[in-house]
């Protein structure tokens, strides 16, 4: 057995065990209102439990993270896969380490889905193991990567604790238009997550079932040095039916998908970049299914799923949750802003010359600061406290994942070193 | 007309328009006294140094910067305005590119009316850099603004603050005090405290343990790195500061920087790519190369005389050698030469051929014909080989004359009048093609027998490939000089310890005063109230008395 | 203190202003490089005449040039030679020079070269091509025109006939002003 196949194990075994203790978090937390139960003894054993169970996982996501390391011989974070990956196993240690200064069980019930999903995320890119291209070959990428991703872990602790926060105080019962709207952007938060869900599904579905589907378009350039026009045959893979063929293109082969055998749409004139059609199909597969999941959620639960988790934050003191949101991004602040910013200012300058050339990455790690140190300000000045700094912390988390998703899948730029289905 | 306001406080100290506390013994000064809402404890309840009573005009614009909600919408039209920017491609991303069609072609109506708005050079048009300016006022004046007065607060402190005012703190206890302990319970309260790092300073029957005063200033040494830095940033441009530059530098050539009285030679270019078994075999599959290192061996020479005059050879002196890579550069007193791209293709030197007699077989001389600024003049043997004309990259125009395509050596061509034995007085023409393909492509037989016939007695040869010398490839450097940078990571670095005392310290201080055996304590944090609360309640258990950690926590419901 | 508030306050919005138009000038400027432009000044250069003298621009103070940058294997540089060479016989007595630059060849082609043109107007060698980047040239042939006071009346990209050239020298005899 190899490193890449010990590597292969603890990211398994890491997930699963995951899965496991966020099972028990919730016996822990909700299991305290069942019949014939100590409260109390109840919610010490299962607390125990699961904080053991999420912390082997967290070992195992270790193990993973060396066992690649040994084998590639470099950091792995150098690609989308190892990248999202590390983050999550980032997230879990800021976990651990906000939960050892608070204890609060609760956490981890909301703590460790979003691990899990940043950690399903990561699989659905190519997972194999690449080699550093000269520019990534640097001591910085080792310390850059990292405390991004550290500081980024304790925003979306900020973000889960913001989020605890919201649902312990919205007020569920009531009719009045403050609550109406807050109840209403809750349920768009959970919603939002559950399309990410969404996404996985969908991708992991399709590629169970092989599913491809190709096109060619054809692309005229007039070379102006010869003035001559040259055709090139462009082929698009599709690894989800079309739904948006890519424009001005001719299927080549499209296998049937539920009776659906040709795209319904084709893509506008602008979206003629190479993958442009076939990102907007892959986001179109993702909010049918996030939907779908969505609505044989509501089926199921027969209320907002906002009001579903409402009862189970109960136990936390409101203050406590906004307390731990604003420490965590104090916490995280600092770190994002030597790691993200300045280290990668001086790497920068080390490999092209200039600290700064407002790469659409960059740009949007500046935007991440300058959103964070407005939650700050307003926080330390403006007495924005609970409700307001805990929908301001939701929001940030929202600019983190743009800036580490977002801008890789939609702008392109230096950073942009994966692509995806 | 603003109403003057009453600021004189009950223990008579008279307090400036815009103080919330009073100075000296901390009453709050709302006016209601009925209130048992929490204390505003910002910048220490005192007036920022702007509050007056009847501001004028540059009071007026002092107050704008110096105002935080001012402030946070100024970062937040950056924040968007970034966001633009970023939607397409900017302008500097390309070089020799026309930008107004660019963006029509590329993105159709959409891109043509982000180019119209100037939104492709978001980051330096003028109301993005005006924002920024901006922000750079505000944080000169905000910090201006607030810092004294805090000083002055956070410097004279009174011990007995008002009763009120402990009160109305975030963290309060209040209750009895065992009988008999009232004398010295000061007295005993100094060492627990002093234990966990306070500063304490009592009087007889009040309190004052404060720690981690510095952390106060984090935020405003935070902003002195960032106006460091954006000043840094702003004259990087000066004239003499700033040079960015682009070079090929073929290999084996010294080649001058402009601007500099610096040569750099690259040596030696090299690229690596990754072995087979340097790959994971996932990825060996994907049949892609992957390049390891791409290395310009080069040396720096610094000129010594001659400098200025194009006339004569410059002397050089070497300064420096470095194998330059990505993340690697060469640096020498602020010159920074940067791996930036490479080109493999050979290009050809220098040739020495000698002069072969085709009758009798003999061989004459080697000479070294170099492809720029060759000797004009062989003696070989018998004979002289006068150089006339070169043409590096040789061609015929429409009239049938000889013509160079391009300055690069791909097809070399060299015109020589022969002089000797057996030859007109007034010598013979004779071209000659160092490159195989070009004598047969350019028929250099049929040439010579037209210009001379000398192709029968006379032939130029190359020996062997020890006789051709190429530049094997050729490394473009970015060559850089930035002498403002150093200021540049002096701000960085201000700003980092500025974040680090303001977010990983907080300055925490705890009053209390005993009246008719009733200790009220009161205590302040500039964050972490949580560890705020279970130090009193750890410092109040020392003391004999237990008070929950929840228990302290005041008001909130 | 308070006494002394009112002048802080002004240097301080003062030095603001001054560094912000400073800031905002350098960045709107920057955008458009530092090549020369129209009305500027042509950049100084310090070249190797083909006489074997080194020249400055500083020898043809108070007259009017005409910059022409070029290469014997630019096609369109050699067609333009002549006509040229005609504008240079034309006006040479009207305090006109004609000056080519020739861009990183060595000394025996351009000898040759203009041996068998038969052209006598200076020639200057750039060898390192430092004036080529002093002056922004991209395309070649490109041909600056500058007046007796010393400001670049216009650019020039590709080839000149005859007649533009004529057109183009009348308008710098004329604006000396």
């Amino acid at each position: 057995m190899d490193f890449l196949e010990i590597s292969r194990y603890g990211f398994m075994i890491a997930f699963f065990l995951y899965c496991a203790s966020f099972i028990f978090y919730v016996v822990a937390v909700t299991g305290k209102t069942w019949k014939n139960r100590d409260p109390e003894q109840h919610e010490r054993k299962w607390g125990r439990i699961s904080f053991v169970t999420s912390s082997l996982g967290l070992l195992s996501h270790l193990v993973y993270c060396a066992a690649r390391w040994a084998y590639s011989g470099h950091i792995p974070v150098s690609n989308m896969y190892e990248f999202m990956t590390f983050l999550s196993m980032m997230v879990m240690i800021a976990f651990t380490v906000i939960f050892f200064i608070y204890r609060k069980i609760l956490l981890g019930m909301f703590a460790l889905p979003i691990a899990i999903i940043i950690m399903a995320y990561a699989a659905v890119f190519p997972r194999e193991v690449q080699p550093l291209i000269p520019s990534l070959r640097s001591i910085w990428l080792y310390i850059h990567v990292t405390l991004a991703a550290t500081s980024e872990a304790f925003f979306a602790v900020g973000f889960i604790a913001a989020l605890i926060y919201l649902l312990r105080t919205i007020e569920f019962n009531s009719t009045d238009k403050s609550a109406r709207r807050q109840k209403w952007w809750i349920e768009f938060t959970l919603f939002s997550i559950i399309i990410v869900v969404g996404f996985i599904v969908s991708v992991f579905a399709f590629r169970a079932a092989g599913y491809e589907a190709v096109y060619t378009q054809n692309k005229t350039t007039i070379d102006s040095q010869v003035q001559q026009d040259s055709t090139i045959d462009k082929q698009g893979v599709y690894h989800m039916p079309p739904i948006i063929a890519p424009y001005e293109s001719k299927p080549v082969s499209v296998p049937a998908f539920l009776g659906m055998d040709r795209a319904w749409f084709e893509a506008p004139s602008w979206m003629s970049g190479a993958s442009a059609a076939r990102k907007l199909n892959t986001v179109i597969w993702a909010l049918i299914t996030g939907i779908v999941l969505y609505l044989i959620l509501r089926l199921i639960l027969r209320r907002p799923l906002g009001q579903v988790l409402a009862p189970a934050v109960r136990g936390i003191d409101p203050n406590d949750a906004d307390e731990i949101s604003y420490r965590a991004i104090a916490i995280g602040f600092p770190i994002f802003t030597l790691g993200a910013l300045v280290f990668a200012m001086i790497w920068a300058q080390q490999a092209w010359g200039r600290f700064w050339g407002w790469d659409p990455k960059e740009v949007w790690a500046l935007i991440t600061w300058l959103y964070y140190s407005v939650y700050l300000h307003l926080r330390l000045s403006r007495g924005f406290q609970g409700r307001k700094a805990s929908w301001l912390a939701v929001l940030g988390f929202l600019v983190v994942m743009f800036t580490l998703v977002g801008v890789n899948l939609i702008i392109a730029g230096l950073h942009s070193y994966a692509g995806t289905d | 007309m603003a109403l003057i306001e009453n600021t004189k406080c009950e223990c008579g100290h008279q307090n400036r328009v815009g103080t919330v506390l009073c100075e000296s013994c901390g009453k709050p000064l709302d006016n209601s006294g009925e209130s048992q809402a929490l204390l505003e404890m910002r910048y220490d309840g005192v007036a920022r140094r702007s509050q007056r009573v009847n501001p004028n005009f540059i009071d007026r614009i002092w107050n704008f910067f110096s105002s935080v909600k001012v402030a946070v919408y100024l970062i937040l039209f950056t924040l968007l305005g970034a966001m633009l920017g970023t939607i397409f491609e900017q302008e500097s991303n390309f070089i020799n590119f026309d930008p107004s069609t660019f963006y029509k072609n590329k993105y159709g109506q959409i891109g043509e009316i982000y180019y119209k708005l100037g939104l492709s050079h978001t980051y330096e048009s003028w109301w993005f850099v005006l924002l920024l300016v901006m922000i750079g006022a505000s944080l000169v004046i905000c910090s201006l603004d607030r810092v004294l007065p805090l000083y002055k607060a956070l410097s004279k402190q009174r011990i007995r603050k008002h009763l009120q005012f402990l009160t109305r703190q975030k963290v309060v206890y209040q209750g009895p005090i065992h009988e008999g302990e009232e004398t010295d319970w000061v007295e005993r309260a100094v060492k627990p405290l002093r234990r966990k790092r306070y500063r304490v300073h009592a009087e007889k029957d009040a309190l004052l343990a404060e720690k981690q005063r510095f952390s106060r200033w984090g935020p405003y040494i935070i902003h002195i790195g960032l106006i460091v830095f954006l000043l840094a940033v702003l004259f990087r441009g000066l004239p003499g500061l700033h040079l960015d530059q682009h070079y090929w530098f073929p290999e084996g050539e010294k080649t001058k920087i402009s601007g500099t009285n610096l040569y750099l030679e690259n040596e030696k270019f090299t690229v690596e790519y990754y072995s087979q078994d340097e790959m994971s075999e996932d990825f060996r599959k994907t049949g892609k190369e992957v390049p390891k290192m791409f290395e310009t061996k080069a040396i720096l020479y610094e000129c010594t005389a001659n400098c200025d005059d194009p006339s004569k050879q410059p002397q050089l002196r070497e300064v420096k050698r470095h194998a330059i890579q990505v993340n690697d550069p060469l640096s020498y007193k602020g010159l920074s030469a940067y791996q930036f791209d490479f080109d493999l293709t050979p290009k050809l030197r220098s040739v020495q051929p000698v002069l072969v007699n085709k009758v009798t077989g003999e061989q004459y001389g080697k000479f070294k014909l170099e492809m720029n600024n060759p000797q004009q003049e062989f003696k070989l043997g018998p004979y002289t080989l006068e150089l006339k004309n070169k043409f590096l990259d040789f061609s015929l125009n429409e009239q049938g004359q000889p013509i160079s395509k391009s300055k690069d050596p791909n097809a070399p061509a060299f015109l020589f009048l022969v002089k000797g034995p057996d030859i007109p007085e007034e010598g013979s023409q004779f071209i000659y093609f160092p490159k195989q393909i070009d004598k047969e492509r350019f028929q250099q037989d049929a040439i010579n027998e037209k210009l001379g016939g000398l192709q029968n007695k006379l032939q130029i040869d190359v020996l062997g490939m020890e006789d051709v010398d190429f530049i094997a490839s050729s490394s473009y450097l970015n060559i850089r000089i930035d002498r403002a940078m150093p200021f540049v990571w002096l701000g960085l670095g201000i700003v980092m310890l500025g974040l680090i005392m303001s977010f990983y310290w907080q300055h925490r201080r705890i009053w209390l005063r005993i009246d008719d055996g009733i200790l009220t304590l009161g205590a302040h944090t500039t964050k972490n109230w949580f560890g705020m609360r279970r130090e009193v309640s750890s410092f109040l258990a020392a003391m004999g008395i237990e008070a929950d950690e929840k228990s302290l926590e005041n008001g909130g419901k | 203190m308070g006494k002394a508030r009112r002048p802080v306050q002004i240097i301080v919005l003062l030095c603001i202003v001054i560094l912000g138009a400073y800031a905002i000038n350098s960045a709107v400027a920057g955008r458009s490089s530092d090549k020369p432009v129209v009305g500027g000044k042509p950049p100084a250069m310090k070249l190797l005449g083909l006489d074997g003298k080194v020249h400055t621009l500083d020898e043809y103070k108070g007259k009017a040039l005409v910059i022409n940058f070029w290469a014997t294997w630019c096609t369109y540089c050699v067609n333009e030679m002549p006509a040229l060479q005609k504008q240079w016989e034309k006006w040479r007595d009207q305090g006109v020079v004609v000056l080519g630059i020739n861009t990183g060849e060595d000394r025996m082609t351009v000898t040759n070269f203009t041996q068998q043109l038969g052209t006598d107007f200076p020639i200057w060698f750039d060898f390192d091509n430092e004036a080529v980047r002093d002056y922004g040239v991209v395309p070649m042939p490109t041909t600056f025109f500058v007046d007796k006071t010393g400001r670049i009346a216009s650019i020039r990209e590709g080839e000149l006939n005859l007649s533009t050239l004529d057109t183009q020298i009348q308008q710098l005899v004329q604006t000396e002003g």
